[in-house]
């Protein structure tokens, strides 16, 4: 009963927690103002509606629907995280973990709009509580980022080197770079040997 | 229910549950809107658990719409339509929030401005049967829960169909038939019990909101309409059930 408003709920959550955050970054307004009037969808596989974003001068809205766009991406959870890198483009087309419809340009230009986005809260923050202890907030939050991002580094580093060294359950990374490089050889030779065959067979009939 | 029993006679059609002369409906109708237009947002959430949000979502993810286009939000009350389009059209488009009602046209004008909304939609006070426009001019035209209210439904499709441009798509959004049989009679205890208490509590009208739910009922059906939308010229019908049927939205496109 609910399945075919559940996008629209999604959509409108989305917008709630999206223009907020655009509204917070004072630079958005100019990077939004080039991709004004751009309509770009996203399809996630396994997800059953597909996402499009809107952007307009106020905002960017979201929708539901499979109509035509600038741009749309078919693609997984994986791959959309790997998007931000261009190099791996070509790389996750090749292998099939992303198909892309439109106007290239558009896509990556919302994707340089989202990596550029930084919302600045403290400004926001310092409406509320004042400017000294809004910075002072921030400043904790920043040490405490970092506190966060070194301990899962070094966790890990720590579970990888277990994993691998001590407890051998897993490769190491040259390991598996030999084990693809022999895994694509063997793919070639299966190939060759696939049109060798199909070569051989109607000879083969024919003396039969 | 069959289309000459929603439509009425010649003379005479309905009103809620009664039955008048063709000429007091408008007027009759007129005096429910003057009547709750200023709780009609209100009443709304609370009728509707805020469900009807979403419904108006799902049409605006029906009608596809496109920077730079043209729309048309027929019977568009208080503008919640209007904003949705507004912010996806963008400056270059324009919609254009249309009501026969002016307590609910300067109700949604002044809920648009202050959200904001001034540079690309205009106001008409317009008769859904006799739209003030030219033809061919709009991409896409809704009629969110104004249609049952019209007179004479088949001139106000037709008039739509007019004004509407080749390969533009009309969009239905009203009450309808619940598919289930136990949703329909929790529906009309919803709706013939607790409905116009609702009303009398927070509106303080009751009546009008007793006319809501004979209104609703006197509404032909999801196939009824969209034979309707055929008749009217209108090409690939389609309907999707909401909410179990409790509203339908029907599509409709002109070619």
């Amino acid at each position: 009963m609910l399945k075919l408003l559940l996008p629209g709920l999604l959509c409108t959550i989305g917008e709630k927690v999206l223009n907020p955050l655009i509204q917070l970054d004072p630079d958005a307004q100019t990077r939004l103002h080039r991709l004004q009037g751009k309509q770009f969808a996203v399809q996630l596989r396994g997800i059953p509606f597909r996402l499009v974003l809107t952007a307009q001068q106020n905002g960017i809205w979201l929708n539901s629907h499979d109509e035509t766009v600038d741009c749309s991406i078919d693609t997984d959870i994986s791959a959309l995280q790997q998007l931000s890198d261009p190099s791996q483009l070509t790389r996750l087309i090749r292998e099939d973990k992303l198909r892309i419809e439109g106007d290239l340009q558009t896509l990556q230009q919302f994707s340089q709009f989202f990596q550029q986005l930084q919302p600045d809260w403290q400004e926001s923050l310092s409406a509320y509580i004042g400017d000294a202890a809004a910075h002072r907030v921030a400043g904790i939050i920043k040490l405490l980022e970092q506190h966060i991002r070194q301990y899962l580094q070094q966790s890990e580093q720590t579970f990888r080197e277990l994993a691998q060294d001590e407890l051998r359950l897993t490769p190491v990374a040259a390991e598996v770079q030999q084990f693809s490089q022999d895994v694509s050889t063997l793919a070639r030779r299966t190939e060759l040997l696939q049109r060798q065959l199909a070569g051989l067979l109607p000879q083969l009939q024919a003396q039969s | 229910m069959s289309e000459q029993q929603h439509a009425g006679t010649q003379d005479s059609t309905h009103f809620g549950f009664k039955t008048v002369a063709r000429d007091e409906k408008v007027s009759m109708v007129a005096n429910v809107f003057h009547s709750v237009a200023a709780k009609y947002d209100v009443m709304n959430d609370l009728m509707s658990l805020g469900i009807h949000r979403l419904w108006k979502r799902f049409t605006i993810d029906c009608s596809g719409v496109r920077p730079g286009q043209k729309v048309l939000d027929l019977a568009g009350g208080t503008g919640d339509l209007t904003a949705l389009f507004s912010r996806r059209v963008g400056p270059t488009g324009q919609v254009v929030l249309a009501d026969i009602n002016e307590s609910m046209l300067n109700v949604g004008k002044d809920k648009l401005r202050d959200m904001g909304l001034v540079n690309n939609i205009s106001y008409v006070q317009a008769n859904a049967e006799a739209l003030p426009f030219a033809d061919n001019s709009f991409d896409i035209i809704t009629i969110a829960f104004g249609l049952r209210n019209v007179t004479d439904k088949d001139a106000a499709l037709r008039s739509m169909f007019r004004v509407l441009k080749p390969g533009g798509r009309l969009l239905v959004l009203e009450f309808s038939k619940p598919t289930e049989a136990w949703l329909s009679k929790a529906y009309d205890l919803y709706s013939f019990k607790l409905l116009p208490t609702m009303g009398q509590l927070v509106a303080n009208d009751r009546e009008s909101y007793q006319y809501l739910a004979e209104s609703i009922r006197m509404h032909p059906d999801q196939d009824t309409l969209k034979q309707m939308m055929e008749q009217a010229g209108f090409a690939e019908t389609s309907y999707h059930n909401l909410t179990g049927g409790i509203v339908a939205l029907h599509r409709g496109y002109k070619f």
